[in-house]
């Protein structure tokens, strides 16, 4: 009988050993992961009621902060300016989790971070509520702009300053308003977070960095930088209406060809899909690599950017890919990509906060641009800029051109799944002090001309806030 | 009270006082952290507690003065922790824990107390089997309430919270030693070699088959993998020890397996909680507790949040089912790993004690609640872990789960009464010439 009790202590030896295999596996070493799973939402809602470090712009505006109230629970969160910053801040709530800033850079807010805990001696031996202000680059006046242009519309509006990749506005709509989900009505609170969640146009989602939409003609800017990086600049498509061995067709069925910047200002689709072919997948793919466009970069959101370069389950061909067809990027990417060209191939990460402040406004953590390398040379972004430049000038995208500033931009519009039409621009483009991308999508975009009117509109009229251009430049050359 | 203290109630008093630091340590940390609503109301309360633990003690020394001097410690230190962790969740479960606390130190003064030869409980075992099938089947037969997310097995009979399950797996523990001891000998693998053979009595096939439906009940009926691992592994572990037949092995294996395969792809409660098992991710209303109890546990990391720092009232059935979530977040991996072995030890020790059991029906019933406690806190943490399907099992000693406590009290009792290393009372002629040399040398 002795040497069956021990079968059944070795059995319950082996679970055993299985409980505390598992419980290394969730408490060590799967524990990070499980701690930023986007579905974990107990950090942030483990401080709802605790002290909380203030968010405001670059030009000085508190876009969230927190109060004291009288009531069962002792603070408030709130957003003076509602949705304006709701997709960028994001919010806090008892029971739902969080988004945005407040959620990635909860540990600053909070004060978990020990940069902002110990702020100085003192802190090591008194514990005291210690919290992280942060410090937006985003400009309020931009912001408010770029929310005033795209009223009425369902789309995003990204700016980014080029030289140290600080992004001046993001902008997303449908939208919600923050202050409903941080309140302390938990009732109201539930049902606002169950609409928002079930609305089929996504009001939680932020466009500016979530949504992948077919760019087309702006690809086109990376396969021209493919084939002057690879000694291609020179190169002539025949004038054609097809491309071997492709479906690929140009608008109206039109005859095309020519050198790579006549090619850039007609956007002729078989001429780059024969460039494509010549250049081949690998070489695409390797600048596009570069750029950042294949694999997921994050910004300092907190968000992961990933899904780039796809169409469906099949990857794409070279020449559908030269020509920008069913390549998908997000309206970030792509201010991150004329950036890049605008800062003469440097690539800097895109960042929306600057720095993270303590209580006396002492600098804990300072977020300086962030330089991910040379990614073409800067003379291929001259040639860059001056076929953008040519295409505002007498190309596609004449409907951004400003009297005072010449600017560079591409005008890209998809009707194939969802209706989409995109504006992306350099200003000034001789020295860029600003990349912008603004996507607009929705059903009312029926008429491709009546599209690109609108959004060439929106996009002039933020780079004029952004450049603080005097009024009379809103005529434009409409 | 005699001068000539054993050993094993020194060792008890030593480790007794251990866990009593500990517990209000825990307390004591939780109640300074900041944002807890523990107040000195509680106070009482763990004094209570203490003065139970004291005169389960003091019964110890006067009535089992030879039992194990390590159980009771053990499961006092699990029970402080659990109240230390658990009414810092839910300050308003204090009194009931502590009500089922006094409850269970009855319960414990009986078996040691009143019980004076486990040869009594033998006498009864019929009774006491067909009270724990009912007690077992009670929760199915009243109605519950189907649409509720949370599963629980328990009812509530006026202020008492009781679940009827666990006793009734205790009082089935003792019907099955008693019907093992009687009706083995003709069939074990001493008899008849350990070759693969089906020669024997058939009637040998009655505690297998019996074993095979109640799992099969509980499996089916009550779609709690967790219930039924532990109440098949029980029978099985104390039918190998008391027969150890390998064809009736692999068979009764056999049986189970299919019918566990058979109730996965039909019953449709069951395939549920399987999936939200497999894929708690997209799964919101059974896999909450799943999720969130992976979340806090990694939440808490190596070292864990501290007693009272933890969030874990976020996870749903925190003081019952998943009662090791506040554990594994406030205590970390250090303490989780601790309390783990500590049932481990427990468990062990039963199976210890089996083997130096002076019969047979002392020696089956001790595996038998040795794998009982083993398993069912086994189940507990891993279904927290996620080892296992959704199932309603409470942690022992820790989980607020109303008459649980009582009935691990009660096994506890049991396990200790089994222990005791001089002959019992009734068998006076070995105890008496000790008590006159006492006697003598006192005067």
């Amino acid at each position: 009988m002795t040497r069956r009790i021990l079968h059944i202590g070795v059995g319950l030896l082996v679970i055993y050993v299985l409980l505390f295999v598992q419980l290394e596996l969730t408490q060590v070493v799967r524990a990070d992961a499980l701690r930023d799973h986007p579905q974990n939402i107990r950090g942030i809602t483990m401080v709802f009621d605790a002290p909380r470090g203030s968010i405001s712009t670059a030009d000085g505006e508190i876009v969230a902060e927190t109060v004291t109230v009288s009531g069962a629970r002792p603070r408030l969160r709130q957003y003076p300016y509602g949705s304006l910053y709701a997709h960028l801040v994001g919010f806090i709530s008892a029971e739902h989790g969080g988004g945005g800033l407040e959620r990635s850079h909860n540990d600053f807010l909070a004060g978990d971070d020990l940069g902002v805990r110990i702020q100085d001696k003192r802190d090591f031996f008194v514990d005291r509520a210690r919290t992280g202000q942060i410090k937006l680059s985003v400009r309020h006046d931009v912001q408010l702009v770029a929310r005033a242009a795209l009223a009425g519309h369902q789309g995003a509006a990204v700016v980014i300053n080029p030289a140290n990749g600080a992004v001046l506005a993001m902008w997303s709509a449908p939208h919600f308003n923050p202050n409903h989900l941080s309140s302390h009505d938990l009732v109201s609170v539930a049902d606002d977070f169950v609409a928002l969640k079930s609305d089929a146009e996504g009001p939680l989602v932020n466009r500016a960095d979530a949504q992948l939409a077919e760019v087309n003609a702006i690809f086109t800017l990376v396969t021209a930088a493919t084939a002057i990086e690879v000694g291609l600049s020179d190169f002539v498509a025949p004038q054609s209406d097809t491309v071997p061995t492709q479906t690929i067709k140009n608008d109206g069925n039109i005859t095309c060809g020519g050198d790579m910047a006549s090619l850039f200002i007609t956007y002729c689709r078989t001429g780059w899909a024969t460039i494509g072919l010549k250049l081949g997948g690998a070489n695409l793919r390797a600048i596009s690599e570069r750029f950042g466009l294949t694999e997921s970069i994050s910004t300092d959101l907190g968000n992961q950017l990933d899904g780039l370069l796809q169409s469906g389950e099949e990857p794409l061909s070279a020449p559908h890919v030269a020509a920008g067809i069913g390549v998908k990027l997000s309206p970030l990417h792509v201010a991150h990509l004329l950036a890049t060209v605008g800062n003469d191939g440097q690539r800097i990460r895109p960042h929306v906060v600057d720095q993270v402040q303590g209580h006396d406004g002492s600098v804990i953590r300072d977020f300086t641009p962030n330089n991910l390398g040379q990614v073409i040379a800067p003379d291929t972004a001259l040639t860059l800029r001056r076929m953008l430049a040519e295409n505002v000038e007498r190309g596609n995208a004449q409907g951004l051109a400003l009297k005072n500033v010449e600017v560079g931009g591409i005008l890209a519009s998809g009707f194939a799944e969802q209706p989409h039409v995109w504006a992306v621009a350099l200003a000034p483009v001789t020295q860029p002090e600003l990349a912008i991308a603004v996507l607009l999508e929705g059903d009312e975009l029926s008429d491709p001309h009546a599209a690109e009117t609108v959004v060439a509109s929106i996009t002039r009229s933020i780079i004029e806030a952004v450049l603080r251009l005097p009024s009379p430049n809103v005529e434009g050359t409409q | 009270m005699t001068t000539d203290v054993n050993q094993q109630r020194i060792v008890e008093l030593t480790l007794l006082l251990l866990a009593a630091f500990i517990t209000c340590a825990t307390v004591a940390i939780a109640a300074v952290g900041d944002q807890v609503e523990i107040t000195w109301r509680v106070a009482p309360y763990l004094a209570a507690l203490l003065i139970l633990w004291a005169v389960a003690h003091v019964t110890l020394r006067q009535r089992a003065p030879t039992a194990n001097g390590i159980l009771f410690p053990i499961a006092a230190l699990l029970q402080g922790l659990g109240f230390a962790l658990m009414v810092r969740i839910d300050p308003s479960l204090a009194a009931r824990q502590t009500t089922w606390a006094l409850i269970g130190v009855v319960g414990f003064f009986v078996v040691v107390v009143g019980i004076r030869g486990l040869h009594q409980l033998r006498i009864v075992r019929i009774p006491l089997g067909i009270a724990g099938v009912l007690l077992v089947f009670l929760p199915l037969i009243s109605d519950s309430d189907p649409s509720d997310s949370e599963i629980s097995l328990a009812l509530q009979l006026g202020p008492l919270h009781v679940v009827p399950g666990e006793l009734g797996k205790l009082l089935l523990i003792i019907f099955f030693a008693g019907w093992l001891a009687d009706h083995r000998t003709q069939n074990t693998a001493e008899f008849w070699g350990e070759t693969l053979r089906i020669e024997g009595d058939r009637s040998r096939f009655i505690p297998l088959l019996g074993g095979w439906l109640i799992t099969s009940a509980v499996l089916i009926f009550q779609s709690d993998v967790g219930s039924a691992a532990v109440t098949f592994a029980v029978f099985i572990s104390m039918w190998w020890v008391a027969v150890g037949r390998r064809t009736d092995l692999v068979l009764s294996l056999g049986a189970i397996t299919a019918t566990a395969v058979l109730a996965a792809v039909s019953v449709p409660e069951l395939q549920n909680r399987l999936t939200a098992w497999i894929d708690p991710w997209s799964n919101p209303e059974l896999g909450a507790a799943i999720t969130r109890s992976s979340f806090a546990l990694a939440g808490g990391g190596l070292t864990g949040t501290g007693p009272g720092a933890g969030n874990a009232e976020w996870v749903p059935g925190v003081t019952d089912h998943f009662a090791f979530v506040p554990v594994g977040e406030e205590l970390g991996f250090f303490g989780a790993a601790a309390v783990i072995s500590g049932y481990l030890l427990l468990a062990g020790m039963g199976l210890r004690i089996a083997t130096k059991a002076r019969r047979e029906f002392d020696g089956v019933l001790a595996i038998g609640i040795a794998v009982f406690l083993g398993g069912q806190a086994w189940a507990s943490v891993a279904t927290t872990l996620r080892l296992l399907p959704p199932s309603a099992m409470s942690l022992p000693f820790i989980s607020i789960n109303g008459s649980a406590l009582l009935t691990w009290n009660l096994a506890l009792a049991l396990l200790l009464k089994i222990s005791e290393t001089v002959p019992e009372a009734s068998d006076q002629t070995t105890i008496l010439p000790g008590i006159k040399l006492e006697a003598e040398r006192q005067s």
